[in-house]
């Protein structure tokens, strides 16, 4: 049920990425010949970006599956040379990094293919440079990263990498967030686009395997014809390059797995602790040691803060004053619109933080099971440790919104109230099903597309979703009749107030009871 | 007369069709240490899990100090440590942060002394210089150590352990022996569950052989010995001939060429 759930999520996902990117291509297309070339601008823009995060998950991903992987004792304990595991590796280090990239890259190849109408080659084309590119990608990174674990140890060559590509990440989100791609279309602003456009006219990246791709693809869309000295450099490039690694790794890769074998960070003595005796103390300061001691947990913190700095900044850009009808009432939609994002934003970070939270405890848990702590007050302590970030989250994104779209009025306190009811909401339900779904038997964390956290981010969705739409009439009436000259009555602020009531109490209820029974199937095993 | 501390009527344990414990009375006293010796499989596991409160049981109870585990199983997890088999421990904690932590789940252990306690067995354990330490640095006998340390520290009536030695040096091994030994002394009761027969012979003062979930037999070594109808054997050649391993005896007279053939195994 959970394989034909995530089927069915996935395609799901992929429609409406296609329709999305239909809509967006058509947009392009229909205001000039300038749309058609930055569109393609754009596409060849989309395959750079994608090779160098490519590179950089690979290399990541590389390290774990050639250094770190359980099997390696056995094999290089066996008569095998390390050459002879260098395919299995690479292959596995290829569909690790990339399956997510080649699934989700069809709705686009093919929204372009539609709006471009392209001939018969375009798909067989895509056959060639999709793989390609990711095999190419594969084997740079694999070289890169056999070169690099031979002169640094393994596990200190990932982290290094994860930051690396962690800064990249949020430089390019961040930068692509700041160029306002919707302005490029205005027709005002195509007076200082001319330079840009001159400047981009050659074909992207002509030294770059994306590069070859996506040149190869969009001569094809524009002019129907088969770039061939592209394509024969990116079917003989992937070979070249593996033949390549194997050889690196006959002759070095022994000698970085010993390195890897080395202890990291064990010899690092920690400072003597306070004398806390309250559980609920050690409960929060284990939460926090386990975030702060994890470079991969605290580190993405720097791509929260990108998050909602580029969330403040779609506010501040907005164009309000092109809006047809009265500034107030549209920046007030918006504002009861921002309640559901800023709530689908607590419960994708719930998601990545909350849920795997429980199963984090791992074959740790029978200490608490076996201890007189219940799991109602472990889910309490843990609910009480995560409240305060979601809470200040929240908040920084409601009241920073409607300060920059200058609410006043009834929506203020509206927006806040929602907010922090679906944010806490949904801080409960994810403690709820990760404690349902807990795997403490799984050796590493719990992956935020397990499908126990694919059904939280719906079910959180969807009960958003229902409650703002059920409080929509009684906010929208309030909001309209607080512009007219008589102003909003009593009735109308009792309206939002009872409902106000009904979808706190919901909420409570609703947490409660998927608490209660995720505990109950905890209990005794 | 020593008091029971663990009792268990008719415990039983079935995974649908399979029933792994079945009907099992136990009376473990205070300042006894009781072995749990069985074959793989036999249910000594589940029986443990059951013991501490990590699998309910089917049907039957468990009793600690009286108290029901089902009725009050906070109750019953304040009197009781346990020890696993498999050490796993916070390894983003320190080897101190760990005792904190342990100490705080268990408040009104060992007068709120639990602490104090356990500087004196990590000195024993020649764990002290690693204290303030991440404890992913830990061997896996240091790991072992800490568990100990932080159950031992608790001064808890009953102590609840599945295969003590695994993992740890000769040293530290006696170290443990001596400690159960004195905290027997003091009155606390220990279930030890264990497949090294040394162990449960040296340290044992009565013994349960459980087979396939039930009790094959279970006494002092001279009451297995009576049980077995043998003369001063060893446990282990009481445990073979109580739990039916009779094939062995071929497979060890193919092995030696035959020169066991008249004796007992």
């Amino acid at each position: 049920m959970n394989a034909a759930l995530i089927l069915v999520a996935g395609i799901g996902v992929c429609l409406l990425i296609y329709f999305v990117s239909s809509r967006v291509l058509q947009y392009f297309h229909s205001q000039n010949e300038l749309g058609v070339i930055l569109s393609l601008k754009i596409f060849q823009m989309a395959w750079i970006m994608i090779f160098t995060m490519l590179i950089f998950s690979s290399m990541i991903s590389a390290v774990t599956t050639f250094y770190l992987a359980e099997d390696n004792e056995i094999l290089l304990s066996s008569p095998v040379q390390p050459s002879e595991m260098y395919l299995m590796r690479y292959l596995t280090t290829a569909m690790n990094t990339s399956w997510m990239i080649l699934v989700f890259s069809l709705p686009v190849f093919g929204a372009y293919g539609k709006i471009f109408h392209a001939g018969p080659l375009f798909w067989p084309l895509l056959v060639i440079a999709v793989p390609s590119v990711t095999l190419i990608a594969t084997g740079i990174a694999t070289i890169l990263t056999v070169l690099v674990v031979y002169y640094f140890p393994a596990r200190r060559t990932k982290d290094i990498v994860f930051y690396l590509s962690l800064c990249f990440g949020i430089f390019l989100y961040l930068v692509f967030r700041m160029i306002r791609p919707e302005e490029l279309v205005n027709p005002d602003n195509y007076g200082q686009f001319i330079d840009y456009f001159s400047a981009v006219s050659a074909p992207a990246g002509p030294w770059l395997p994306a590069g070859w791709a996506a040149n190869m693809i969009s001569s094809y869309l524009l002019d129907g014809q088969v770039d061939l000295l592209l394509t024969g450099l990116l079917v003989t490039t992937p070979f070249v390059l593996f033949f390549l690694g194997q050889w690196l790794m006959d002759h070095l890769f022994v000698v970085g797995y010993s390195k890897s074998q080395e202890s990291f960070g064990g010899h690092r003595e920690f400072r003597p602790v306070r004398h806390f005796h309250s559980i609920r103390a050690w409960i929060w300061r284990k939460e926090l040691k386990y975030f702060l001691r994890d470079s991969s947990e605290w580190s993405q913190f720097f791509m929260i803060a990108a998050l909602i700095v580029v969330y403040l900044y779609n506010f501040k850009v907005l164009p309000l004053d092109r809006s047809p009808v009265s500034v107030f009432f549209v920046s007030n939609v918006i504002s009861f619109a921002n309640i559901g994002l800023s709530g689908f934003l607590a419960a994708s970070l719930a998601t990545r933080f909350v849920y795997p939270s429980i199963s984090a405890e791992q074959g740790a848990y029978y200490l608490l099971a076996v201890s007189p702590l219940s799991w109602k007050q472990y889910l309490w302590y843990k609910y009480q440790f995560y409240f305060f970030p979601f809470t200040l989250l929240a908040l920084v994104l409601i009241v920073i919104s409607n300060y920059l779209l200058q609410i006043s009025g009834p929506m203020g306190w509206v927006s806040v109230f929602t907010g922090m009811l679906l944010t806490w909401t949904s801080l409960g339900l994810a403690l709820g099903f990760g404690m349902y779904f807990a795997d403490f038997k799984s050796g590493s964390k719990v992956s935020t597309l397990e499908p126990g956290a694919i059904l939280y981010l719906f079910c959180a969705i969807f009960y958003q979703v229902v409650l703002l739409l059920s409080g929509m009439p009684f906010v929208s009436r309030l909001v309209r009749r607080t512009l007219t000259e008589k102003g909003a009555a009593v009735s109308d602020y009792l309206s939002v107030c009872a409902w106000g009531s009904v979808v706190t109490m919901v909420s409570i209820l609703l947490v409660f009871w998927l608490c209660n029974k995720a505990v109950n199937r905890r209990q005794w095993g | 007369m020593s008091q029971s501390l663990l009792t268990t009527r008719n415990l039983s344990k079935s995974f649908a069709d399979f029933t792994a414990v079945n009907e099992l009375d136990l009376d473990i006293n205070q300042g006894e240490i009781f072995g749990f010796l069985g074959p793989n499989g036999a249910g000594k596991t589940t029986t443990i899990k059951m013991l501490v409160g990590l699998l309910k049981p089917t049907s039957g109870n468990i009793a600690i100090g009286g108290m029901d585990m089902a009725l009050d199983p906070v109750g019953c997890k304040q009197r009781t440590g346990y020890i696993p088999d498999r050490p796993f421990l916070y390894e983003k904690l320190t080897g101190d942060e760990y005792l904190h932590f342990i100490s705080s789940l268990y408040p009104e252990a060992a007068g709120g002394k639990a602490l104090e306690n356990a500087v004196g067995y990590l000195d024993l354990f020649d764990l002290a210089k690693w204290r303030h330490h991440l404890i992913e640095g830990y061997s896996h006998g240091m790991r072992q150590k800490l568990i100990m340390s932080s159950v031992l520290m608790l001064n808890q009536e009953l102590i609840i352990v599945d295969e003590p030695m695994v993992g740890l040096d000769p040293k530290s091994a006696r170290v443990v022996k001596e400690l159960f030994r004195q905290k027997a002394r003091e009155g606390t009761a220990i279930f030890l569950s264990t497949h090294s027969m040394e162990i449960a012979e040296e340290l044992c003062d009565r013994i349960g052989i459980i087979v396939e979930g039930q009790i094959r037999a279970m006494g002092t070594m001279d009451e297995l010995r009576a049980e077995a109808g043998s003369g001063n054997e060893h446990l282990e050649d009481i445990f073979l001939q109580l739990t039916g391993a009779f094939e062995l005896l071929d497979v060890i007279r193919a092995l030696r060429g035959s020169s066991l053939s008249d004796k007992k195994v």
